[in-house]
């Protein structure tokens, strides 16, 4: 029988401060640790999911300084210093940001597992780029894969958020707001 | 937009004082998913948790002589490492019992379990499982089906006739675990009949689901002793029953909490990792998580099984089909375990007929074990491999004699009244339309806009799935109504689906009704989602439920208003009696207490109609290179009334794009027992660039046994995809690819092998 073996040397805890939707952390992590799992098992943010393992998938998608980044392939001491924004930082409150709500309102998903690394793309794009093309949304949305919607509708909410953001949907409209998560708003029944 | 789908429909049915029903209503879970509030299996996590890793098998087939896990068990952080010696000997299928959770003293492919350690944490687990030490002896391995099927084969399951769950004795045919056959008429007269005999084979490819989300399972043992399970699984009641048949545990002692799912497309209904993590459970006295990776997933799960499949078929002197027989050779892989039908084979592999009248037809579907990673379902089970034969064959003959496809496919199409091979006198035929519609939109026969585009077309038919739903309606005291399913949200839409049902019945707004999954404890069994069932059964057991809370509410209202009940009505959430407001919801309820309706629904049969569907695809090849673009794609669909348009249309385009993904891209490619493309920067998938413009035609008409006379769209778009580009790619170059996927290499091999074409 072997001696124990160390997994997790003590001496390689890297501290860190990083701030998550606008919280300030200071943690310890070790120095391999993945930003997806600093997220989701260090903070307990589980609304950002890990898919390939990758990198090509795209549902670990986050914002790393206004940044779009793969969190599977990111080292959470990489973010050291940094501001990061996951899907739980869209919303303020009860209101949902212009891309949720379109993404519900155009059937932009189905079993919703790439629909917060698909939102996120599509925040990072329209920040970028107001006005995007369809083939613009097509080239950045490239890495982001759906297998449930067959991408027409992801393309028609990113559309449509364009639209909104931009305000100039006065016909798109400006929606009732979503009450808490969970609460069937009145929107659902007006369509 | 450029891409943006047309959507256009023909014989638009108006339904009189529907509300909600045919409604695009955005989804009812739709806040959770859009802020990441919605729960996965992966996203739960237990005070004490321990993380699983299963130490897998490098060698295609081996015995195992030893496993040594002394070093594993020492590493600090772990705190069990089982083997197969240490579990109890029992088999495992969906059907077919015959693999081990563990080996024991053999493995029969690259990925096969052999250790499983539970750890405080997902590096430290995978960290010993570098630790254990494996014997090994390495056996003859086959990995082709039709040399498995070999006298002097390697057999991979020496005592399968000891197997519980076999069928049916299966042919004495190495490594063949199951021989579904379907007949009728005479195949020897209808060949006597036959003026020309056209006989062709063809292949497909394993592929993957490509649900984005891999396996994962949380277990637990409560502090009374219970078995609490959050799992990748879309069929939670089956999931407890063969849990409870696996572990020798009660079913009762077993809840299957609800949670999403991260899409299924049909690999998400096996036990997969749960009973090793119960017995870590067991060994640790601690919950146990397992996530597997998507390298796992691809190499280890359940992809869509690979087929050799050869059609001979005759055809009478004025072009009509009058016999066939087709043979189809499915790869199932080192184990038939994740199989769910009695037959332990595919059932779409009667879709061997097409969409034809071939009066003496047999259909023969052999399963096969090879050296591979296990087979299972995968949306529509059988019939994309089945219906890229049939189809791209209607085609080959139709060019040998000289009449157009589409043509010729109306002169031999399905008719009122006419048989399917599986015994259904199908009504409500409605092919003829279907094809001319798809033919309309595509622009058959019209100029094409320039040299190397052709254009091709695929048929396909499709049942109204069955099965036993079951569902809760309670009229709580605020008024509102609660509606509780035991089917998981795999992504399909069908909570709000449900919510529309209920609504309707009810004549509530929608505000006025929530939906919630419940867990196995909550209602009776129920089949779970797939088979093109969910909004069949489902939705009758909660139409069911809806009608009966209708009859009770207006019940109690009468008493209390004395008046017969005959005179009330139920509108917006207020009891009416001519025409006017006398009592709310939530009155009656205060008076008379809470409502709650139990009901389940069983279809055990299909209904005699069925839906049409014909994809067609205009593409153009580049002669030089053989890459082949798909300029355009025609769904065209025979549909009952449409519930929700976007739900439905969701499930359309994305079995659409799936099916391009089959036609063009995916291949679990496994070399040697290995699958080479084991992450998704090499299994390719179809991304959101790869996308055609898409036209949508839906030909509505009532009739179907959906609530509301509905019918079934979950698997209708995926089957025909393939046949109609290989269609197309034939029109546009001359080219016939047999093999999936339709590559640029083998168009260009092919365009290289025979002098150019002349058109």
């Amino acid at each position: 029988m072997t001696s124990s073996v160390t997994a997790s040397p003590a001496a390689a805890i890297r501290r860190i401060r990083i701030q998550v939707n606008g919280q300030e952390h200071e943690c310890e992590v070790r120095p391999n640790r993945l930003l997806v799992d600093f997220l989701r098992y260090d903070l307990g943010l589980t609304g950002t999911k890990e898919g390939c393992g990758v990198g090509v998938c795209g549902l670990c998608t986050v914002l790393l300084d206004g940044q779009m980044v793969a969190s599977c392939l990111t080292l959470a001491v990489f973010a050291d210093g940094g501001e990061v924004t996951t899907i739980e930082g869209l919303a303020v409150g009860a209101e949902l940001h212009p891309v949720q709500d379109c993404f519900i309102e155009y059937g932009g998903f189905q079993c919703g597992i790439c629909t917060p690394g698909q939102i996120m793309a599509a925040k990072a794009l329209l920040d970028d780029n107001p006005t995007p093309t369809e083939e613009e949304i097509k080239e950045w949305m490239m890495g982001n894969l759906c297998r449930c919607t067959g991408y027409y509708k992801i393309v028609e909410s990113v559309q449509r958020a364009a639209g909104r953001l931009r305000g100039a949907g006065a016909g798109d409209g400006a929606t009732a707001r979503q009450g808490p998560a969970g609460a069937r708003a009145g929107r659902l029944a007006a369509r | 937009m450029e891409n943006a789908p047309r959507i256009q429909k023909e014989h638009r049915m108006t339904m009189t004082g529907a509300h909600v029903i045919g409604s695009p209503v955005p989804r009812v879970e739709g806040p959770l998913k859009v802020r990441g509030e919605a729960r996965y299996s992966a996203d739960i996590t237990l005070p004490g948790m321990l993380w699983a890793k299963f130490l897998r098998s490098p060698y295609p087939h081996a015995r195992v002589l030893s496993v040594d896990v002394s070093r594993a068990r020492a590493l600090r952080g772990v705190k069990a490492v089982l083997t197969g010696a240490d579990i109890p000997p029992r088999l495992y299928g969906r059907r077919l019992r015959d693999m081990p959770f563990l080996a024991r003293d053999r493995v029969r492919f690259i990925g096969e379990r052999v250790a499983a350690v539970a750890a405080e944490d997902p590096d430290v687990a995978e960290e010993a499982l570098g630790l254990i030490e494996v014997e090994h002896e390495e056996l003859p391995a086959v990995f082709d089906p039709e040399a498995a099927m070999q006298p002097g084969a390697p057999i991979l399951h020496e005592a399968l006739a000891t197997y519980e769950g076999l069928p049916a004795p299966p042919p004495d045919i190495p490594n063949v675990h199951s021989l579904a056959r379907w007949s009728m008429g005479d195949l020897a007269q209808g060949f006597r009949e036959a003026h020309r005999v056209f006989e062709h084979s063809f292949r497909t490819p394993f592929v993957h689901q490509g649900y984005l989300e891999p396996h994962a399972g949380v277990v637990e043992v409560d502090g009374s002793g219970r078995l609490q399970v959050w799992a990748t699984n879309k069929t939670p009641f089956v999931l407890r029953k063969h849990l409870s048949e696996s572990l020798d545990l009660p079913e009762e002692m077993i809840t299957v909490q609800p949670i999403y799912l991260g899409a299924d497309f049909g690999g998400k209904g096996s036990v997969m990792d749960l009973p090793l993590c119960y017995y870590l459970v067991q060994r640790t006295g601690r919950p146990v998580k397992a996530v597997m990776s998507y390298v796992e997933e691809l190499t280890a799960a359940n992809p869509r099984h690979a087929s050799v499949i050869t059609l001979r078929t005759g055809v009478t002197r004025d072009g009509r089909f009058c016999a066939r027989h087709a043979r189809a050779i499915f790869n199932s892989g080192a184990y038939g375990a994740m199989k769910p039908t009695p037959f332990v084979n595919l059932g779409g592999a009667a879709a061997g007929g097409g969409v034809y009248r071939i009066p003496h037809l047999q259909i023969d579907a052999y399963s096969v074990y090879t050296n591979g990673v296990p087979c299972g379902h995968m949306r529509a089970p059988g019939e994309p491999q089945m219906i890229f034969a049939v189809e791209s064959q209607t085609d080959m003959i139709a060019a040998e004699l000289g009449v157009d496809p589409l043509e010729f496919r109306l002169r031999n199409g399905l008719a009122e009244g006419d048989p399917l091979v599986t015994g259904h006198r199908l009504t409500h035929v409605r092919l003829r339309q279907t094809l001319e519609a798809a033919g309309r939109a595509i622009g058959w026969g019209t100029p094409k806009p320039g040299p190397c585009i052709g254009r091709g077309l695929a048929a396909g038919e499709r049942h109204v799935g069955i099965g036993q739903g079951s569902a809760e309606v309670a009229l709580e005291l605020n008024g509102l109504v609660r509606v509780l399913t035991g089917v998981p949200d795999t992504g399909t839409g069908a909570p709000t689906v449900l919510r529309q049902i209920v609504a309707e019945v009810l004549a509530l707004p929608l505000g006025q009704v929530e939906v919630a999954m419940g867990s196995t404890d909550q209602l009776p069994p129920d089949s779970g989602a797939g088979g093109s069932r969910v909004t069949h059964v489902v939705g009758r057991a909660a139409w069911q439920a809806a009608t009966t809370m209708r009859r009770r509410v207006l019940e109690r209202a009468a008493q209390e208003l004395t008046l017969p009940a005959e005179k009330l009505d139920l509108r917006d959430g207020w009891i009416v009696a001519d025409g006017t407001r006398r009592l709310s919801l939530d009155e009656v309820t205060k008076r008379h207490g809470p409502l709650q309706v139990v009901e389940t629904y069983v279809a055990d049969h299909y209904a005699a109609l069925t839906s049409f569907s014909v994809q067609a695809a205009e593409v153009e090849v580049d002669p030089e290179s053989g890459q082949v673009h798909l300029r355009r794609l025609v769904t065209a669909h025979d549909v009952g009334r449409v519930l929700n348009p976007q739900t439905h249309q969701g499930q359309i385009e994305g079995g659409a794009i799936q099916g391009l993904g089959y036609a063009l891209m995916e291949n679990l490619v496994i070399e040697e027992g290995r699958v080479a493309a084991s992450h998704l920067g090499e299994y390719k998938l179809p991304t959101i660039k790869d996308i055609p413009p898409l036209e949508t035609v839906l030909l509505e008409e009532p009739g179907g046994p959906v609530p509301f006379e509905g019918k079934a769209i979950g698997e209708h778009s995926i089957s025909t995809v393939a046949p109609a580009v290989a269609n197309a790619v034939f029109d546009a170059v001359g080219v016939r690819i047999t093999d999936l996927p339709i590559t640029a290499e083998k168009i260009h091999q092919a365009l290289r092998a025979r002098p150019a074409p002349t058109r």
